[in-house]
């Protein structure tokens, strides 16, 4: 069955990933900071100060909602108390999308908080598309799902990553979370092409980048979301640009936060590399 | 088994393994061998898992001193998370020390006092009653007056001066000394608006504390401070911790004994 095409969300600019090391710079910040993405597991409490912290910021940007737990490729059975408060947040705060990530985090009960990547085979595109399309029923909104960086894959996979993330969107009709650094990271350590990624694309289900940095391990190199984006994601960040045109784009920084400043630099960048491609493809 | 429950279960166990595991199903390459590529999972799980922890157990962190890594390395190792919030991963640490260091029980004391604070911190919110109200309580009510305390409030026993540690952490002071003490003592862990509250509770006020969690009526109350007190004493002592509460904003609702 091919599925219909997507009903586009609100384009929201350029914005940022909301941490605790920036709320105080995020209430007084310049307008440059268009959108705020939270990570929906911080907020899935039952009161107290992420709350009200929560609800200052949504009074001042539009906010998206990112997982890291819902284990939608996970064997074991869906976790009905995590998606009932996953959608308690989302009816609190409406946000313009949810998302989450194209992986398994734990298996048997047991929770890895890592990203795990799927085997890229038919029975795991099955098992996927079932439990994205069950999700989506309950929180009756598309979601959108982001590409992990890996650094195994599997001798049983019978697809690419970027087919098997584009059969999933069309299959189950959701939408894509395309993690530029994720695809750099994920083709070099195992020598795919990125801009082949790319390509594998569909552009009417890119809803949104993120923008990120990683280290370089002893052979791998490693997602840590903790370092400026590097230029070789600069350039993927404008072939991405060229390709899906006006997508909301972010930059998502978890660890050695640097001064607000840089990371509102960053941020412009990003801006001054995508706007004269806009404005020529318009 | 489907062949993907196999590979999740395979991969899981490999990468909790504290001795390096082999996975047939992944593929090396000259960019990296599959061992290498495995284990760039099973670093990051006990890295994450022992950040989470650090996080969540300062106080612990203050006490132990050197120990503390060793601590949390054998909690891994004894204790996958079943959490989806990895921050909910050390609501058995404390049992858990209690289980494995009883020579030390101090530094089960103290992971039970921080992990009452990290939970107290987004516990839901409830509103505290004003002064107001219990003053509207009519005379003849009081005998049989109720006081619902905050939900969320914790009452701890301790075998030293925890809270001492836990404030050096908080504070980045100096490590305390370890003082024992001969009979269990009582912490109050609280919350008021945002802010998480935690003060040492003399033993009547604990005594009537816990008699008023468990639903006794103000004349009960009044009777356990009167065995400790007296008579003449027990009135105003019960109305200095009324007041007490009520500032603290322990109290979120009035009621009558059934």
């Amino acid at each position: 069955m091919t599925a219909m095409r997507p009903d586009p969300l609100p384009y929201l600019g350029y914005g940022l990933g909301l941490r605790v090391e920036y709320y105080e710079a995020l209430l007084a910040s310049p307008p440059q900071v268009q959108w705020l993405e939270v990570v929906s597991e911080n907020y899935m409490v039952d009161g107290g100060l992420p709350l009200v912290w929560l609800d200052r910021f949504r009074e001042r940007f539009p906010l998206v909602m990112h997982g890291v737990s819902m284990s939608i490729g996970s064997t074991d059975p869906l976790d009905q108390d995590y998606l009932a408060r996953l959608a308690a947040l989302a009816q609190r705060i409406e946000p313009a999308w949810v998302s989450d990530h194209l992986c398994w985090t734990g298996v048997q009960g047991v929770n890895l908080h890592d990203l795990m990547p799927l085997p890229y085979t038919e029975e795991a595109l099955d098992h996927v598309v079932s439990r994205v399309q069950r999700v989506q029923d309950v929180l009756k909104r598309r979601i959108l799902l982001e590409n992990v960086s890996s650094y195994v894959s599997f001798a049983q996979s019978q697809l690419t990553e970027w087919e098997f993330l584009a059969e999933v969107a069309e299959r189950a009709d959701c939408l894509i979370l395309l993690d530029i650094n994720n695809v750099h990271v994920s083709a070099t350590n195992h020598g795919f092409s990125s801009s082949d990624y790319l390509r594998g694309m569909p552009v009417s289900r890119v809803q949104q980048f993120h923008l990120a940095g990683y280290e370089q391990g002893e052979r791998l190199i490693i997602d840590t979301h903790d370092a400026p984006v590097s230029n070789a994601v600069w350039q993927l960040y404008v072939e991405a640009v060229r390709r899906f045109g006006r997508v909301s784009t972010m930059i998502e920084r978890d660890d050695h936060f640097p001064p607000w400043t840089d990371l509102l630099a960053e941020l412009a960048h990003a801006r001054a590399l995508a706007e004269p491609l806009l404005r020529d493809a318009a | 088994m489907s062949a993907l429950q196999q590979l999740q279960q395979q991969m899981l166990q490999a990468v909790m393994d504290a001795k390096p595991a082999r996975m047939l199903d992944i593929r090396g390459d000259a960019v990296a061998d599959a061992q290498s590529r495995l284990d760039v999972y099973r670093h990051g799980y006990r890295v994450r898992l022992r950040d989470a922890l650090a996080n969540e157990f300062a106080g612990l962190q203050t006490m132990a001193g050197r120990r503390f890594g060793a601590l949390l390395d054998a909690y891994v190792d004894a204790h996958p998370s079943t959490h989806y919030n990895i921050r909910w991963y050390g609501s058995r640490l404390a049992a858990f020390l209690h289980d494995t260091h009883r020579s030390t029980p101090q530094l089960a004391d103290m992971a039970r006092l921080d992990w009452a604070i990290s939970t107290a911190f987004d516990a839901a919110n409830e509103t505290p009653i004003s002064a107001d109200k219990l003053a509207a309580v009519p005379p003849h009510a009081w005998a049989q007056l109720r006081l619902f305390l905050l939900p969320a409030l914790q009452v701890l026993a301790c075998t030293c001066n925890v809270d001492a540690f836990r404030r050096a952490a908080d504070t980045h002071g100096e490590r305390p000394h370890l003082r024992r003490y001969a009979a269990p003592r009582h912490l109050l862990v609280w919350r008021l608006d945002t802010t998480v509250h935690y003060r040492r509770l003399e033993d009547d006020e604990w005594e009537v504390l816990c008699a008023a969690q468990q639903g006794a009526p103000f004349a009960q109350l009044c009777a356990t401070l009167a065995t400790r007190h007296g008579e003449t004493a027990a009135l105003p002592r019960m109305v200095a911790l009324l007041q007490a509460w009520l500032n603290a904003g322990l109290i979120h609702g009035l009621g009558a004994a059934a």
